[in-house]
């Protein structure tokens, strides 16, 4: 068994260094590196924060000096885009150093560590483990970070008015760090290939998997669904009575978190996917959960009065929840990535879930900061495959669309009188059916049809968030009002059948076409 | 081309106005460095500069110098720090001084003078200093590297709820006979929920202080309200409490006891109803509260 994996908290703080830095050492176990990050391993159970921080920092370290390898850099650009600790970000800067090769990817997540970190550039030290500097003339988070923007060189050319911003007043870096800053800013002008066009949102293949994935099977729920959670109202309720029956979106936060970039902002964003899901439609078939991972502490009062405080909905549709009986069935269901010393969270990284009707995890987002709309449309995808799932229902659909479509252009081409009614059908070929008689009536019903199939389009762009194929159609129905209008429009009919033809096609396939996000959307199946 | 001049004009006249603020500021740490000047009037000249002190790194040197040197009379070594504390509420303005700032506080942390000490250990326990949060536990576990009393260091500890002081504050409320450290570890705790037996316990031991057990009435009611409602009902039931614990739970009832359970509970009611005409001044006045918002 290898040794990462049965690490605990059985090891002190000197043995877990040295151990780390025999790992380094060896290029064949180098590799169990990157599983020691994980939030969850155990070896963090049970520690306190400053020591994980020391621990991990030093894990980063250790990458510095071999080489973060690709499964490694996930847990870099998480210190860039949420951390707030001097050390941790200083390190992981480092690490950054010995990837492969530079990518200009890197150079956003980069740039928001220093915006992140600049305030609280306090000195670091690198010499031995748990070590602090007791001088500032050694490196800082800052300084590495611009070093590592300096090592990206032309990759980094993308974020170079930025960089340039940085040395000048006001609002520019401390004077003592202007070497660094006309350093990197040097590197980035300097000889060598600039990234193509779209290359900032290319992570290195793989990466965006981690950042998020849909499962391709889903866990049972099972295990979980008999667990009961308190609300912020004190109401408990299963977890199968919450999340059965309509797809959820969950995230995971506790109301103690220090880190202004992860629980508070991850709370923010989840009122915010809620007001897109009011606007779409769907805040009734979509639910909402916010599970605090500090259950004993985090009483109903105090969940009601955070997710208030940074304006989240709260009603039966919307909970804020505690695990009564603790977190242990959630945290496995989930997976949670967070590790705690006694009852009080020591780290975590940020995670935000879909799940389906079954209460079963559809797709998740983790660590990165995530996008409330790419959430929602991940949502609204697994309702529409719960839809889809119902087959009638959309056969149903599929054949509404159609008929919608028929009527739009018979209302197009419905002859005006019986001579034209003749007309038409000796055009077809089908004199012999003369006797079918001429019935003006069936305009309006036609009309009627035509109404109905735009009002469909106008549900569906307005579930979907894509309203072209509504507008279209509509214009199309539109042209073939006009064309009934009088002599000389008869033409627009034809336009319109087009158009209500287009705008149908387009509202029944929409999902089909939806345009994925760079890097965030990748998905595994 | 007038304009032009008139603004050159301004301009220089602009500079000039600036420059004897500047040549002040400069005026007053050659004064404040100057070892042979009586400290009073250093101390003077120090205290007219706190925000300029990170304008230019030869000034911010010279605070940090005197900060640092144990030989600088210890007035003159607070009054340093009181400039740069001031200059430090600034953040954006702070941010070139911060790193030798924070350096500098690290370095002077076991400082032989206890006032400088503890100030210092307080300004980067404040900033959730992990250097600071290391040695105060250090102190805690081992007496001998303590570098302020256990009370002070369970209150700087207090400001950062991640420094992983619950179990050696848990063994100090249970095993020290140090009144104020005992009082500040239940500050301490009043966040952490395992430690709500203990506080029950406390809660019933009348043995206690009546100090530590409304500490421990409030700390409880910060983890398990409910537990607290169920002792503090019992508080008030029993005419061998103490008033001011009997006091204290009328007011927990009172405040944030839920008002159906209350309302039907007749013999509190009726107990309460009591209270109002035999206890003293404190139950009586919190016994009228009570009636009051239960309509009696």
């Amino acid at each position: 068994m290898q040794e990462a994996a049965t690490a605990g908290t059985a090891l002190s703080e000197p043995e877990f260094a040295e151990l780390i830095d025999a790992l380094a050492a060896d290029p064949h176990r180098r590799g169990q590196l990157t599983e020691l990050l994980r939030e969850d391993h155990p070896l963090y159970d049970q520690r306190g924060t400053a020591a994980t921080v020391r621990m991990r920092g030093w894990i980063l370290l250790a990458l510095a000096r071999a080489e973060v390898p690709d499964a490694a850099l996930l847990f870099v650009l998480e210190e860039f885009d949420t951390g707030t600790d001097a050390y941790l970000l200083a390190a992981a800067a480092c690490a950054l150093r010995s990837y492969p090769s530079p990518n200009a990817a890197f150079a956003p997540f980069v740039l928001r560590a220093i915006a992140n970190i600049r305030s609280f550039d306090d000195p670091v030290s690198f010499e031995s483990y748990g070590e602090y500097a007791l001088s500032s003339t050694g490196t800082s988070p800052v300084r590495e970070l611009l070093a590592t923007l300096a090592w990206l060189g032309p990759h980094a050319r993308g974020v170079l008015p930025e960089v340039e911003a940085l040395r000048t007043e006001p609002g520019g870096l401390a004077k003592k760090l202007r070497t660094d800053v006309d350093r990197a800013v040097e590197a980035i002008r300097g000889a060598g290939p600039a990234p193509g066009p779209g290359a900032c949102c290319v992570l290195p293949a793989g990466l965006g998997h981690a950042l998020s994935w849909t499962l391709g099977s889903r866990g049972a729920s099972e295990p979980v669904e008999k667990t009961v959670l308190e609300d912020h109202q004190g109401e408990s309720i299963t977890f199968q009575e919450l999340f059965r029956g309509h797809p959820s979106i969950v995230v995971f936060f506790y109301t103690r978190c220090d880190n202004p970039l992860k629980c508070s902002l991850t709370v923010t964003r989840l009122a915010g996917v809620q007001k897109l899901l009011t606007a779409r439609g769907l805040d009734e078939q979509i639910h909402t959960a916010a599970i605090t991972y500090d259950p004993a502490f985090d009483l109903p009062e105090r969940l009601r009065r955070y997710g208030q405080n940074r304006g989240v909905l709260l009603n039966a549709r919307n909970r804020m929840l505690r695990a009564i009986e603790g977190l242990d069935a959630i945290r496995s269901h989930f997976k949670l990535g967070v590790n705690f010393i006694e009852s009080l969270v020591n780290r975590h990284r940020i995670e935000v879930y879909v799940l389906d009707a079954q209460g079963r995890i559809a797709a998740s987002f983790e660590r990165i900061h995530w996008d409330e709309q790419q959430v929602v449309d991940r949502a609204v995808e697994v309702l529409e495959a719960k839809s889809e799932e119902a087959a009638p229902a959309v056969r149903g659909k599929a054949a509404s669309s159609a008929a919608g479509t028929l009527a739009s252009l018979a209302v197009a081409f419905f002859p005006k009188c019986p001579v034209c009614w003749a007309a038409y059908l000796s055009f077809f070929g089908v004199a012999g059916l003369e006797r079918i008689p001429y019935s003006p009536w069936l305009q309006p019903v036609l009309a009627a049809v035509m109404l109905i199939n735009l009002a469909s389009l106008w549900l569906r762009g307005r579930s979907t968030g894509r309203m072209s194929g509504f507008y279209l159609a509509g214009t199309g129905a539109l042209a073939i009002i006009v064309s009934k209008t009088g002599p000389g429009w008869e033409n627009a009919a034809l336009w319109g059948g087009a158009l209500t033809l287009a705008g149908s096609l387009l509202g029944a396939l929409a999902p089909s076409f939806r345009r994925q996000p760079c890097v965030m959307s990748e998905t595994r199946s | 081309m007038a304009q032009k001049k008139k603004a050159a004009k301004s301009s220089k006249s602009a500079r000039k106005a600036k420059s004897p603020a500047k040549k002040s500021a400069r005026g007053g740490m050659a004064v404040a460095a100057g070892a042979r000047k009586p400290t009073e009037e250093r101390i003077a000249a120090l205290m007219q500069v706190p925000l300029a002190v990170c304008e230019k790194d030869e000034d911010l040197q010279t605070v940090l110098n005197i900060l640092r040197n144990q030989d600088e009379p210890i007035e003159l070594r607070l009054a340093a720090l009181q400039v740069i504390q001031a200059a430090s509420f600034s953040v954006v303005t702070f941010e070139p001084c911060r790193g030798a700032y924070i350096a500098t506080l690290r370095e002077i942390s076991d400082d032989p003078d206890p006032e400088l000490r503890q100030r210092v250990l307080g300004t980067l326990a404040r900033e959730k200093d992990g250097f600071v949060q290391k040695k105060l536990l250090e102190g805690l576990q081992n007496p001998e590297k303590a570098l302020v009393s256990p009370e002070k260091a369970l209150q700087l500890l207090s400001y950062d709820v991640h420094a992983d002081a619950y179990p050696v504050a848990r063994e100090i409320l249970s095993k020290s006979p140090n009144a104020d450290a005992r009082r500040e570890a239940i500050r301490l705790l009043a966040a952490d929920a395992n430690t709500a037996p203990v506080f029950e316990k406390i809660l019933r031991d009348k043995g206690e202080t009546t100090e530590i057990r409304q500490m421990s009435a409030a700390a409880l009611n910060s983890v398990r309200p409910d537990k607290l409602q169920e002792y503090a009902r019992a508080i008030v039931l029993d005419d061998s409490e103490d008033d001011e614990l009997q006091a204290t739970s009328l007011t927990a009832i009172t405040q944030f006891g839920d008002q159906e359970t209350v309302a039907n509970d007749e013999a509190l009611l009726a107990h309460v109803g009591e209270l109002k005409n035999k206890a003293t001044a404190k139950v009586k006045q919190g016994a009228r509260r009570f009636l009051t918002k239960y309509g009696r």
